[in-house]
């Protein structure tokens, strides 16, 4: 069998919210180990997509393939075992519990299935995943707040948190909802820095959408433009940079002189 | 009214009011439970707790069975029973685009359900009484009486409950029980099957009032109506803000020892409204339950 030269291959993806069409016949691939960017004004139907990809919708027509796997066959709790982890725009943390726990949480899907006995046993302990949870609380530059409760932390490290649970999940693919939103720059940057590091170094696939262009040219090794629920453009970010279409829709002309 | 009449009415309402609070906060725990993962208060469970008891009543006195094995089998009969009804009724209601109310007339539905199977199997036509499991002797502490039986209910009871804080903070089923309530979204997302969550607490859920029922059957007259208990439940699960399960337990002891002060100081005639003044005060002055957290509103 050859290895597919894609990570995630999204083939005529349409999705219908009643009368409207939110995602229109989008095709686009993920390479394995890149950084892949979802860009496009608002409504353009990024998170559409990212929320087809993880199974919270259900699109009208289209494929989803992940490595061998066909997506839409798979329910949705699956995706974390199969190796497909995401963050929100809106953060989505258990607030009630420490930012350890959070991140023990992400280990869930990894614990042996032992079927019933899986009732009872001390699975999860912090123990069996010790190592993966550290690393992913160093790894974000949270863990010195390992012991405060979820929605006292500040909106940055609030934002970091969802990241390290969600590389508790242990992903090859990972999903990033804004990532940068609401983030200040000295945070941008360091932003910038880690998810680099996740890919090169820990051969992560990161696939983001992002309004911030500064994080987006910066980082990405392939751009994919929506606009209105259709693909616009796709390439390098150079390419995209220049694109007049992504220009007039998206970039605005002022931009090409930032 | 003396001091020393004093000191005797208060120590004993403590000890009976921990005693049958243990009970309510059972019930207040397993409602609770419900609630926070299924979105639903479950008024069908006074009457899960009504039938446990007549199954523990049929197999211990009807059937003989040792109560040793008694126990386990009524708890497991009941934990199927209240997963069965997630799956086959309230999972369906929830896929026909149910919207809670029509969630919680499911559960009523239920509470009609079982108190008219209840009354056809005529076990239940004339009010019965469950043996004492353990001895009636009575035991004084400090100027309360109190009997074996009621120390082994409270002792039960509270080993229950620590054995449920241990599983919903020490076992990965627990601890992505109490994920679901919080969000479930971000609880699907790490790989929780929020589906297999929910009927599992029902089941739990079921079997955690059908242990309150074994507990305190003894000291109750069975009748097909005796599921109004779980009212009590209820009131300690507001009084604890309804989504706490440590608050559930600490609303359970408030409800308990309010009630048996009330009965004692003011008039026995009054205990029943005691725990309606309770909820009321506790929503007055603290909304969101003695340990609800802050009241904060939901993002949408």
């Amino acid at each position: 069998m050859n290895a597919p030269a894609s990570l995630l291959a999204i083939e005529n993806l349409t999705v219908r919210f009643g009368g409207l069409v939110a995602v229109d016949h989008v095709s686009f691939e993920v390479k394995p180990g890149s950084i892949h960017a979802l860009i496009g004004p608002n409504g353009a139907g990024k998170t559409t997509v990212f929320n087809c990809i993880s199974r919270f919708y259900q699109p009208a027509t289209g494929a989803l393939r992940f490595g061998e796997h066909d997506l839409l066959t798979k329910p949705r709790h699956r995706l974390a075992e199969l190796g497909v982890a995401r963050t929100f725009q809106n953060l989505e943390l258990f607030g009630e519990l420490s930012v350890f726990e959070n991140v023990l949480i992400g280990t869930h899907s990894q614990a042996r299935r032992t079927g019933w006995l899986d009732l009872f046993r001390a699975g999860n302990r912090p123990g069996e995943h010790r190592d993966r949870i550290e690393h992913a609380l160093e790894q974000t530059g949270i863990a010195d707040v390992r012991h405060v409760k979820a929605r006292a932390l500040d909106f940055g490290r609030q934002k970091m948190l969802e990241l390290a649970r969600a590389l508790a999940v242990r992903p090859t693919l990972l999903l990033l909802d804004e990532p940068a939103a609401g983030l200040r720059n000295r945070e941008i940057d360091a932003l910038d820095a880690m998810l680099v590091k996740l890919c090169r170094t820990d051969g992560l696939t990161i696939v983001l959408v992002e309004h911030v262009m500064q994080l987006v040219m910066s980082i990405s090794d392939w751009v994919t433009v929506l606009n209105f629920g259709t693909k616009i453009a796709e390439g390098t970010p150079a390419a995209v940079q220049a694109n007049e279409q992504v220009i007039d829709a998206y970039l605005g002309r002022e931009q090409a002189d930032v | 009214m003396t001091w020393e009449l004093f000191l005797l009415f208060f120590q004993q309402s403590l000890m009976s009011g921990l005693v049958t609070g243990s009970i309510y906060a059972l019930l207040a725990l397993a409602m609770v439970m419900i609630f926070n993962t299924t979105d639903v208060p479950n008024f069908g469970q006074g009457e899960i707790f009504m039938v446990a008891s007549y199954i523990a009543l049929v197999l211990l006195v009807f059937a003989s069975v040792p109560y040793l094995v008694m126990i386990p089998l009524t708890l497991a009969a009941v934990f199927f029973g209240g997963a069965i009804f997630q799956r086959l009724v309230l999972k369906r209601v929830a896929l026909a685009r149910g919207a809670s109310v029509n969630l919680v007339i499911a559960t009523l539905g239920l509470s009609y359900f079982l108190k008219g199977v209840m009354r056809q199997t005529g076990i239940a036509e004339v009010p019965r009484s469950f043996p004492a499991l353990f001895p009636t002797d009575s035991v004084s502490i400090g100027m309360a009486t109190a009997t074996v039986q009621d120390f082994a209910i409270l002792g039960l009871a509270l080993a229950a409950m620590a054995a449920f804080f241990l599983f919903f903070h020490f076992t990965r089923t627990g601890r992505a029980m109490r994920a679901v309530g919080m969000n479930p979204r971000a609880a699907i997302l790490v790989g929780v099957d929020i589906e297999r969550m929910r009927w599992l607490v029902w089941g739990l859920s079921s079997a955690i009032a059908a242990l309150a029922g074994i507990l305190i059957s003894p000291k109750l007259l069975m009748t097909a109506d005796m599921g109004i208990v779980v009212i009590l439940g209820f009131a300690a699960a507001i009084v604890g803000g309804f989504t706490s399960l440590p608050g559930a337990v600490v609303g359970g002891f408030v409800i308990g020892i309010v009630e048996n002060m009330v009965g004692l100081f003011v008039s026995s005639k009054a205990i029943v409204v005691a725990p309606f003044l309770a909820i009321m005060l506790v929503l007055l002055l603290r909304p969101q339950g003695l340990l609800g957290g802050k009241a904060t509103a939901k993002k949408v």
